[in-house]
């Protein structure tokens, strides 16, 4: 029996894995890893993209559009072009103010541009045109600007509706949702703040006699509020008072004295009418109109429940229309979460918050309706696509056992979700998250990382025939490994290389893209090692070689018998 | 095996070995000119079936909140008759909660009264028939006709879900110009040309309207004769018509503080009417009261004109400038687009001297307009998907040459041959075939079934060049194979028929593998691309692989063996039929080893300048040390 000399790393790792009592540990090692990668990586919906910018605002109050460009837009605009990285400048000049909005190149380093441009206005703060109000610099960014979790609150059909206690509610509320773990950022739209408002009658003022600087004044005069006084006393204790703000209910504000006629007071409730509800000069709104029936089975209507089956769904859909609540007020709650965290658990934490309020939000007459989930889609994606690759996978175990018979096909089947485990574990370590286009990237790559494996196991298949009855089964499948080495290495490299130039693909589709020139080289070279160190392992536990050997003996004897037969009918 | 005898037949004929060389070609030539003939139509992105849209309503510059209600009220009226719409939010006066696309479209910025944003929910979208987009589109014109009308120049954008990365609009013009007037004038025109082009829609001028406004101005010599100061006007003015919080007031039970609002009531601030004498008989009734305590009409010190707006002025890197943004209606971006520009040529030549802008750069549709008549110069640019389409194609159209440069380059380190990397090389690149021709079937396919174009996207580049690599294995083995053959004595064209025969399987396998692990792929709206270009990509590359390149292998002479070279690793050579020239040439590159390189050469170099180095730092030393003695 002759001995097969190595030549290559495959037979090497092989040989080394083949009969190592570590290599089934070491592969489970890799399918946990993998599994946990999948359960705690931060899942999105699309992968982050680095966007970094952001806006300039210069208040210039009483100037036209053409000053405003002349004396702020125009110099702000110089200033920023100085930044290095800053890819355009927009510039925006209407009346009154002036915007510079700075886009940095996609992939900028996000906290150091939104420095950059700080540090840029703060050093020409000196330059500031006169009667201009303090710029306002701010930054954008993409992950914690964009809520993942919106919900609308709003008065439910029934009750009156009181848009300043509905805001009380929810700004407690909102406080509540704040304190979770990870969230960043959370806002209110549509809000109404509470205000006393005095509306004054223009007749009245003119028949008092009295201009409206005057009520202004008046008022201004007595609600200031000033800090506590402390002082000695003569026994050198502390003795603590202050002058209490005299408007404290809406009363006060009604009994004011506004000015003397004709010897009686004219209090601000007879020239005014002063009320307390909402800011009415803010003309921003927040409305909602929702189908009958989402503020408490959402999930029927999302999911087309009534309407199981299709056939009737078609006809239905004539005659059934589904009914609106007219539009109302409501109050928008955005919740954002923090970089790198899992929008999944954030959106499920602020959700269970909102939910065990439920019951009393609704005896405040206060329903809510949850209008957008990033983290329950971002979880529908990729549980879709994991399914899609368990389902691909499968079908390639499949499609393989006519050809190389089902033990074989098995040991395909098992490696591909080693490599997958193991891709995802790296992914996990360099800090990526799992989104659509990694999964993609699986998918994508799914059609590769199994090639090595079929080579190898194609290739031992071959091997087996031809020498089982000559040498021993490990020999063979190492020999059978080593063989293809040299050929796998290179076509895997060249493979590699092909990926990896889509790396250096700029703008804001190569960062989208990013998780594939990522994860399919570091894919392929982990399947290369599985192909390896696993492959010829999981042959020689699969693999049933009693049978091979009797069915190569019996063909041998076959074509012996057939030999002597052709070879008899020759004599 | 029958294959192999059909093969071999093929090797051995010249003339059946020109007939496959042709019909490659043929292919080639046909598939490549799929594009310009537009039977493949491309794209940068496809769209896709979202649970969410949003609608963008921008009425006139000086439209009251009241107005933009109306018409957010008309769109959520039409739209309540959908079935599939569950809740619909209108944000007045303000944006939405940002979402991706809202973050480039200054969704965040809105805060004027004439701006509203509307977002409509669906049923979620695997228990819905109709995509979103598709509902965008049939609902799009109903709700223009029926909303569009209410309020003069209001705009109606449909917002869809990007399925890639967000961009301002599909297409975007812009215009830069020194002079604002012109600007105006030729955005008017632009617009008026993209809103006639099919396939575009949503057409939209970012410019102010300019409307009448009242300038009301203070007359000096009697504000001064009355006691009274311009500052006092001015604020008692805004006072009374806009109302301004005097005064704060701390709560105990409130997050906020409690601002104290000072206006006029209602029926004394509002104006009826819309002319100056309106503005005229409320101003009369206001007072103000001057040093001495006397009562001053307002009317009396203030006289009233009528101006034209100042709309504000936009500039991108210190140009003035003119957006138009237009979407396209399920359309790939890059016929209306051409369209529009054939027009703007057209119609534009009347007015202006136009011109194109040479050269290929990735703003290679840009026109240059000078008015015939008084010589300002307009720069009309073209952004948006189309330039991130052109900057994705560019890049991953470098990325794909750099992947060719770099297959080949290892190529021939490993081959140490340009001929057969060239027959590698060719092999990857013409599964190009498959993929254009895929993407021909797939359109036609969802046309016939579902109504919807599916287009060439950057995703089907990325599948294009992803197939290179596994293309390239296939060649690889059978070229490895064949030359193992041939050291065993085979004749050449009998060991290419035969090691291509018994690599057929592996080769069918792993395009097997690819097609059907792609399958799912190809049903995404985003990755399909991708998936069919794996799909049928794999398909032309087996093709290729099975009878192309052993054809080219016969006729190359490279495949011959060189027996000088072989000699040198002979010592290797105890199982004959092993891979040993391929192999050392492999190892060369992981592992080297002393024995096979050629003569050793390469190591004593290395040790030569070691020691020619260790010498030099010695004799430095020694000079350093005599100095010191010194």
């Amino acid at each position: 029996m002759e001995y097969y000399k190595i030549k290559n790393i495959a037979g090497y790792l092989s040989k080394i894995f083949l009969s190592n009592p570590l290599t089934p540990i070491l592969a489970i090692a890799i399918l946990l890893l993998g599994f946990i990668s999948l359960q705690t990586m931060p899942r999105e919906e699309d992968p982050q993209i680095e966007v970094s910018g952001g806006a300039v605002m210069v208040a210039l109050p009483g100037a036209s559009p053409q000053e405003v460009l002349n004396v702020v837009v125009k110099p702000l605009e110089r200033r920023i072009r100085e930044i290095k990285g800053v890819e355009h400048v927009y510039g925006m000049a209407m009346n009154n103010v002036g915007m510079v909005n700075v886009q940095y190149f996609i992939g900028e380093d996000r906290e150091s541009s939104n420095l950059k441009l700080y540090d840029k206005v703060m050093q020409n703060m000196d330059q500031l045109p006169k009667g201009t109000m303090p710029p306002l610099v701010k930054p954008f960014d993409i992950d914690i600007d964009i809520p993942i979790l919106t919900a609308a609150f709003y008065n439910l059909p029934h009750t009156k509706p009181d848009i300043v206690k509905l805001y009380k509610i929810i700004r407690d509320l909102q406080q509540e949702i704040n304190a979770l773990d990870n969230v960043s950022k959370t806002t209110l739209k549509g809000v109404k703040r509470p205000q006393f408002n005095v509306l004054i009658d223009l007749h009245k003022l003119s028949a008092y006699h009295i201009s409206l600087g005057q009520i202004a004044q008046a008022i201004k005069s007595i609600s200031t509020n000033a800090p506590m006084i402390d002082t000695e006393n003569n026994k050198g204790k502390l003795v603590v008072f202050g002058v209490e703000n005299a408007i404290d209910t809406i009363d006060d504000l009604k009994e004011l004295i506004i000015a003397q006629y004709m010897g009686s007071p004219i209090y601000l409730k007879n020239i005014a009418t002063v009320a307390y509800n909402y800011d009415i000069q803010n003309y921003q709104d927040a409305l909602i109109s929702y189908q009958k029936g989402m503020d408490n089975e959402p999930e029927a209507i999302k999911y087309n429940m009534h309407r199981h089956k299709k056939g009737e769904a078609m006809k239905a859909e004539h005659a059934e229309k589904a009914e609106f609540r007219d539009m109302a007020g409501q109050i928008t709650l955005t919740v954002s979460k923090l970089k790198g965290t899992n929008a999944v658990h954030i959106a499920q934490e602020a959700i269970k918050k909102i939910q065990e309020t439920k019951k009393k939000l609704n005896n405040a007459g206060v329903g809510f309706i949850i209008t957008r989930n990033y983290g329950e889609r971002a979880d529908e994606a990729v549980n879709e696509l994991v399914h899609h690759l368990e389902i691909t996978i499968f079908i390639i175990m499949l499609i393989l056992i006519p050809f190389l018979g089902w033990r074989e096909s098995m040991v395909v089947t098992v490696a591909v979700p080693m490599i997958l485990a193991a891709t995802l574990f790296i992914a996990q370590l360099t800090d990526q998250t799992i989104n659509r286009i990694t999964l993609f990237a699986f998918l994508l790559s799914l059609g590769l990382i199994v090639d090595d494996a079929i080579i190898v196991i194609e290739n031992i298949h071959r091997r087996l025939h031809l020498d089982i009855d000559k040498k021993s089964v490990d020999e063979i499948i190492v020999q059978a490994t080593d063989e293809i080495g040299p050929s796998t290495n290179i076509a895997t490299i060249a493979i590699i290389l092909t990926m990896v130039p889509m790396g250096f693909v700029g703008g804001m589709m190569g960062q989208f893209m990013k998780p594939i020139p990522l994860n399919v080289p570091v894919g392929l070279a982990v399947s290369l090692f599985v192909a390896y160190v696993f492959a010829p392992y999981l042959a020689r536990k699969f693999i049933n070689f009693k049978k091979i050997k009797a069915d190569v003996l019996a063909h041998h004897e076959k074509c012996e018998k057939s030999h002597k037969e052709s070879n008899e009918e020759k004599v | 095996m029958k294959f192999e005898k059909f093969l071999y037949s093929i090797l051995e004929s010249r003339r059946k070995k020109w007939i496959v060389i042709g019909l490659i070609l043929l292919a080639l030539m046909g598939s490549v000119m799929m594009i310009p003939t537009k039977l493949v139509l491309a794209k940068m992105l496809p769209g896709k079936s979202a649970n969410t849209f949003s609608i963008y309503i921008d009425t006139a510059t000086n439209a009251s909140v009241k107005e933009t209600k109306e018409v957010a009220q008309c769109i959520v009226h039409t739209l309540e008759k959908e079935q599939e719409v569950t809740d619909m939010e209108v944000f007045l006066g303000q944006g939405a909660p940002l979402d991706y696309a809202g973050l480039v479209k200054g969704s965040a910025f809105k805060r004027t009264q004439n701006q509203a944003e509307i977002v409509v929910n669906l049923t979620d979208k695997h228990h819905r028939d109709e995509p979103s987009f598709k509902m965008v589109h049939r609902i799009r014109p109903v709700i223009q006709k029926a909303c569009g009308q209410i309020h003069a120049s209001t705009s109606i954008r449909f917002i869809e879900m990007p399925s890639g990365p967000p961009t301002l609009a599909t297409v975007v013009v812009e215009l830069y110009s020194k002079n604002n007037k012109v600007l105006r004038d030729m955005a008017q025109r632009v617009s008026a040309i993209l809103s006639h082009t099919e396939g575009l829609v949503d057409v939209d001028v970012m410019l102010d309207d300019i409307y009448p406004t009242y300038m009301l101005s203070p007359n000096k010599e009697k504000i001064i004769r009355s006691g009274l100061s311009v500052d006092q006007v001015n604020k008692i003015i805004y006072l009374a018509f806009k109302g301004m919080p005097i005064a704060v007031k701390n709560s105990k039970d409130q997050q906020d503080q409690i601002p104290i609002f000072l206006r006029l009531q209602e029926k004394f601030r509002v104006i009826s009417g819309e002319n100056m004498d309106a503005l005229k008989k409320r101003l009369s009734s206001l007072k103000l009261m001057n040093r001495k305590g006397m009562m001053v009409p307002l009317i009396e010190i203030l006289d009233i004109h009528k101006r034209d707006s100042s709309p504000s002025i936009l500039r991108k890197d210190l140009k003035n400038m003119a957006v138009i943004t237009a979407e396209c209606d399920m359309v790939s971006q890059v016929y209306p687009l051409l369209d529009a520009r054939d027009k703007m040529l057209e119609v534009l030549k009347n007015y202006y001297d136009v011109e194109k802008i040479p050269g290929i750069t990735t703003y290679m549709f840009d026109l240059k307009a000078k008015d015939k008549l008084t010589g300002a110069e307009v720069l009309i640019r073209w952004d948006g998907e189309m330039k991130v389409s052109l900057d994705t194609f560019r890049d991953l159209g470098g990325a794909f040459i750099a992947a060719l440069i770099l297959m080949f380059l290892l190529m021939v380190v490993y081959y140490k041959s340009f001929a057969l990397s060239g027959i590698v090389l060719a092999g990857s690149f013409l599964s190009i075939i498959g993929v254009i021709v895929g993407h021909w079937v797939t359109d036609k396919i969802s046309l016939a079934f579902a109504d919807i174009n599916f287009f060439l996207t950057a995703t089907s580049l990325i599948g294009f060049i992803s197939l290179m690599g596994i293309s390239a294995r296939g060649s690889l083995l059978l070229i490895d194979f064949s030359k193992a053959l041939m050291l065993e004595g085979m004749e050449k064209n009998r060991a290419i028929a035969l090691s291509t025969a018994t690599r057929a399987k592996p080769i069918l396998m792993t395009a097997v593998a690819i097609i059907l692990g792609s399958l799912l792929l190809s049903t995404d709206p985003i990755f399909g691309g991708l998936g069919i270009a794996l799909i049928f990509g794999s398909i032309a590359a087996t093709v290729v692989a099975l009878f192309f390149i052993p054809v080219l292998m016969s006729n190359t002479k490279a495949m011959e063996l060189h027996r000088e070279k072989e000699s040198e690793c002979q010592d290797e050579e105890e199982i004959p039929g092993r891979l040993c020239v391929l192999t050392d040439n492999i190892k060369g590159i992981l592992f080297p080893r002393k024995e096979c390189s050629d003569d050793g050469n390469e190591p004593l170099r290395e040790r030569d300048i070691f020691t020619k180095w260790r010498d030099r730092i010695r004799v430095f030393i020694e000079k350093i040390q005599k100095v010191f003695k010194k």
